[in-house]
């Protein structure tokens, strides 16, 4: 992943790095996006409650 | 299907039926777990913290011979070995700060200045990444080090852990005890989550006469990831109401015009945003909420299960009633200080007055300590099952 591809971005309610960030640094995937995509986002999920987590005592 | 699970089913639609304002065959009664089980095991309480696994024996060895719909809580809520591997100052844990058997306890601090409030509210979650998490993780001093980035992994790796054997363990007892789990997920009150974690009470309530607007704005920005926080930790469960356990809302901590401005609005949006999905909120009222209940019953209706700890229950009846299922009427305080009589005489009142139409789940109105005692929590039980059949 090329450094001039990050993007500062803030991150909708429930997402770390939302997929639509993640998919312009990948570009074009030659399969299945939409797999891709699924699993992207619910490891972003757990990663996102691991953070929030911290404050919800 | 086999008898527990013939079990499993009968209770849970006692259970639902009740959160969904209906009339069951009995009132559903809710088991209060938490650290008192352990006193009456050759168990330390530090065993029970940092070993899962033995905490799941112990739950199974209590609730055989208990007779209860639900169970509600933990003997450990967090696992000490994820904070140790990252240094974290928010909390004493028995057996390393304190003896085996002592309770935890939570290190409240300012771990958010009143500084911050500008970089939080314009990006929480790298905030929190970036700002927070250092602060309170001793090993994350050095972002980017070997130490900070091995406890990085070490501590990611003990949060799926630790999911893992927590939804295993409530498996094992659903399927080996018929055991109902009275929660999924968990959320909270914006205020609370800002005086709680980030400012700290003393912070939050010099904030509300310095700062307010920094308050309200911080608030409305908690709201949308509480109700994604409730969405992704109830792993997209809506038959079981989301625990939101509410501190700085409850009588007489904030004067009611500040109630209205300040705790209320971002409350109730949380509790509408997850309801709009189908997911009921658990409306943990430990505490008073009397003065309130008129602000409550503006909810939509079954959105909450509202939790009777000290609240005045007829009260309750009268704003929240047939509209919302009543959870709780026995104060968690009579678990420890009442007598099993006492106890009793309370569930027949708490029936009586809360639960003669259905929408009603009698339990403890808040979380039971270590100091409860088990004959008043049997008493609990007991009593529900002698005057809860309808």
């Amino acid at each position: 992943m090329a450094e001039n591809k990050i993007k500062d971005f803030v991150a909708p309610a429930g997402t770390c790095v939302p997929w639509q960030v993640k998919k312009e640094e990948f570009g074009q995937l030659a399969g299945n996006e939409e797999i891709v995509k699924q699993e992207w986002e619910k490891l972003d999920g757990l990663a996102y409650a691991f953070i929030w987590f911290w404050v919800q005592r | 299907m086999n008898e527990k699970e013939k079990l499993y089913q009968e209770r849970f639609k006692r259970y639902t039926t009740a959160l969904d304002c209906g009339k069951p065959d009995k009132v559903p009664v809710v088991l209060p777990l938490g650290e008192w089980v352990v006193k009456y095991t050759d168990t330390t309480l530090q065993e029970a913290y940092y070993y899962v696994n033995k905490a799941t024996e112990i739950i199974a060895g209590v609730v055989g011979d208990l007779d209860f719909d639900a169970m509600f809580g933990a003997l450990n809520l967090w696992w000490p070995p994820m904070h140790e591997a990252l240094g974290c100052k928010q909390y004493r844990f028995p057996g390393f700060y304190f003896e085996a058997n002592e309770g935890f306890q939570y290190n409240e601090e300012e771990y958010m200045t009143a500084d911050d409030y500008d970089d939080f509210i314009a990006n929480p979650t790298k905030w929190l990444t970036e700002k927070y998490l250092p602060r309170i993780n001793e090993e994350f001093a050095e972002p980017g080090s070997y130490r900070a980035s091995v406890a990085l992994v070490k501590g990611a790796a003990a949060f799926a852990m630790h999911n893992a054997n927590n939804a295993a363990a409530g498996q094992k007892l659903a399927q080996e005890c018929g055991i109902v789990p009275a929660i999924s997920g968990m959320t909270k009150a914006p205020f609370d989550t800002l005086g709680d974690a980030l400012r700290g009470t003393k912070g939050i309530l010099l904030d509300l006469r310095r700062r307010p607007d920094k308050v309200l704005a911080a608030c409305e920005a908690i709201v949308p990831h509480n109700v994604a926080y409730g969405m992704i930790t109830s792993a997209g469960d809506t038959s079981l109401p989301c625990f939101a356990p509410l501190h700085k809302g409850a009588y007489p901590f904030l004067r009611r015009d500040h109630w209205e401005k300040f705790y209320w609005p971002t409350w109730k949006a949380v509790i509408e945003n997850l309801w709009a999905t189908g997911k009921r909120t658990l409306f943990y009222a430990e505490g008073d909420w009397t003065p309130y209940l008129d602000k409550i019953a503006e909810l939509p209706d079954k959105s909450i299960v509202f939790c009777i700890d000290l609240t005045d229950a007829k009260k309750a009846k009268e704003f929240l009633g047939g509209r919302f299922c009543l959870y709780g009427g026995v104060p968690t305080t009579m678990l420890t200080y009442g007598t099993p009589q006492e106890v009793k005489d309370c569930v027949k009142q708490a029936i009586d007055e809360l639960g003669s139409d259905g929408g009603f789940v009698l339990t403890a109105g808040g979380v039971a300590m270590s100091d409860a005692k088990r004959e008043n929590i049997v008493a609990m039980l007991e009593a529900a099952r002698e005057y809860g059949v309808y």
